[in-house]
This record gives C-alpha cells, structure tokens and sequence, in this order.
C-alpha cells in the first residue's frame, strides 16, 4: 500500500518524531566533516548564562540546556532527547555561540596519550566481573 | 571549532567540567552480540541514537568511473563506563557493517581501538570491520563470541580466514559475560598503550 504504511519489522529507534528532524534548524545540517569538528563524544555542559536563558528557550533548546546541567556526550543527547546527531550538533553549534552550552571536542593527542591509556586499563581492571572478581593483575 | 572551556563564574553546575570522553568502537555483522557486548559492561542501559554513514555502492558509476556514495541513517547503539571524575570510557556499537563498503568515519574518528566482534558460523560478517580498522591503522582485537560457550573453529583457523596481521590479537570471550567483555577491551587498551610505547 502506498499510504506510508511503515515497512515490516521491528522500528529501531521507534516512532518517528512528529516534527522533520531538520526543521528544528531551519533546514541547516551539520557538514560532512562534522564527525571530524565534533565526534559523538564531544562533551556539552550547560553555562550560568544557559540556566538563566533557560525560562526563553524553547522545545529543543530547552530541552539540551536542561539536560546538560549534567555534562554529556552529545550522542546521549541525541539518545535520550530523540535527536538526529547532525540536528543536535547544529543546535549545540548555536547555544555555544549563544554563550549558553560549552562544547568541549575531545583533543585526539590527549585521549591517545600513554597516561590516559593506562588509566584507563587500571580503572577497567578494578571492574568486577559477575562473580565480584576483579580482573588478574596479569 | 576549537576546543573551549567552561566558565568558572555562575553556579556550581556552570561550573562542572566534563570528564575527558575516551571512544571505543565495537564492531561485527549483524546479531553478532554487540548490543550485548556493551550492556554487559555499560554504567547504563545501552542507548540508540540514529547516525549518518556513507555508504559506497557495490560496484561503480558507468559513467563517471567514481563510486556512488549515498548517506544512510542508522541505529547505533552505545554505553559508557565513568573511569574516574575526570575520564569517561564510550562504547559505541558500530552500525552497517553487514553492508558493503561502508564508512564510518563520522562514528569512529579519534577512536582508541576497536574491538571486531566475530560469530565463527559467519566470518564473512567481520570482513569489513577488519578491513577498515587495518587501513585506518586503529588498534584493534578480533573477539570471537562463544555463543553457549561453543567456538566453531580454533582461533587458528579463525586469524588464517581473517587474514588478519600477526600483531592483531584474536581472543575468545562472551559478550554476556562482565569480565570477559572487561577482559576483551582490556586486549585493545594494552595493544592500543604497547602503540604509544613504540
């Protein structure tokens, strides 16, 4: 049937948004080198002037300001507010302009840094498994 | 964009700096456990977001000579694990891969490894997610999922049909398992820090 009958199976991420994703960005999208500019990883926290703009934003605005009181990645975001990546990417763009978020894009040199590798393989080893055993110190 | 930092006027929330976010990338065919792989060790329920990948067609443009690209948006799906304060590990399941000539450069980019997640009654499934983490020289381990704790083939067998370069480790592990996804991406950091030291 040609009636935009969705297609057999299971919905992946569940019914689509009401709302065009880029809608919420007057048709703007992110480049193609937005991986690049901003990976899914990037960091968002929301500023003192972002918590005092709070009661004028509106709908996505509002919701990414709210929510990044607590930093988080911006594939978070985009998890739990419903977002396509590239939408929330351009969003974050206008807020950090706004002096509303901070946007902190991962420095690639620091997170492949031997220090920060060997934090992690300590932090990692201290995780239990399912029977509370911490992995060999091998 | 460059890199900014938080303002340290304003409230305490204002003021909290983000941890150093650190990305893995967990990748293999379809229903190959990597889903499972991530919520066995994410602090929290995996979650979806949709992604753009671009994917090249199976073949080339008659005309131009140039492979066709066309953008298609995908389910990822991802978790994290707070190291400390001030770094945080993210796991993100890489979607596509099943398909042909994929990429994924705007999931993977800066990642520190990659961990391809292989069902040994599929190995055609992982071809792809090899290939790609060997030519963008990311360090990664080939991880065999024992579904019921049965391997088809010996790990053997598994490095000679993947073909993968001796330095690539090929580990066996469950995914449903903590320490035995802790112990898989533990192979990538140790491979990933033995790089740096090199």
């Amino acid at each position: 049937m040609a009636d935009g009958t969705p297609p057999p199976g299971p919905d992946p991420v569940g019914p689509a948004p009401a709302v065009r994703p880029f809608l919420v960005t007057a048709g703007r999208v992110a480049d193609a080198a937005s991986g690049r500019s901003m990976p899914v990883e990037t960091q968002v926290v929301t500023t003192a002037a972002g918590l005092d703009a709070l009661g004028r934003l509106s709908f996505e605005r509002y919701d990414i300001v709210a929510a990044c009181r607590l930093p988080q990645s911006i594939a978070e975001l985009a998890a739990r507010l419903r977002l396509h990546l590239n939408v929330v990417r351009v969003l974050a763009e206008d807020l950090r302009e706004a002096g509303q978020l901070t946007v902190h894009v991962p420095d690639a040199e620091a997170t492949h840094d031997a220090s920060v590798l060997r934090r992690l393989i300590d932090g990692l080893r201290a995780i239990p498994d399912s029977r509370g055993e911490p992995s060999d110190t091998d | 964009m460059t890199p900014t930092e938080p303002l340290t006027r304003g409230t305490a929330a204002a003021a909290v700096r983000p941890p150093l976010p650190v990305k893995m990338v967990i990748a293999g065919g379809f229903g190959v456990g990597k889903t499972t792989t991530v919520g066995s060790i994410s602090e929290i329920e995996p979650l979806t977001t949709e992604a753009s990948i671009t994917e090249v067609a199976a073949g080339v443009d008659d005309l131009t000579h140039t492979p066709r690209k066309t953008t298609t948006t995908v389910a990822m799906d991802f978790g994290c694990i707070t190291i400390d304060p001030t770094l945080k590990l993210y796991l993100f399941g890489t979607p596509g891969q099943e398909r042909f000539g994929f990429m994924w450069d705007d999931i993977v980019e800066g990642a520190v490894g990659g961990l391809v997640i292989v069902d040994t009654r599929r190995l055609d499934d992982c071809y792809a997610a090899v290939d790609y983490f060997e030519h963008k020289e990311i360090p990664f381990a080939v991880a065999v999922n024992a579904f019921d704790g049965q391997v088809e083939h010996s790990l053997d067998e598994v490095r000679w049909a993947l073909d993968v370069s001796d330095g690539v480790p090929v580990v066996v592990f469950d995914a449903r398992e903590r320490g035995s996804v802790r112990d898989a991406l533990l192979v990538v950091l140790e491979l990933a820090l033995a790089r740096t030291e090199n």
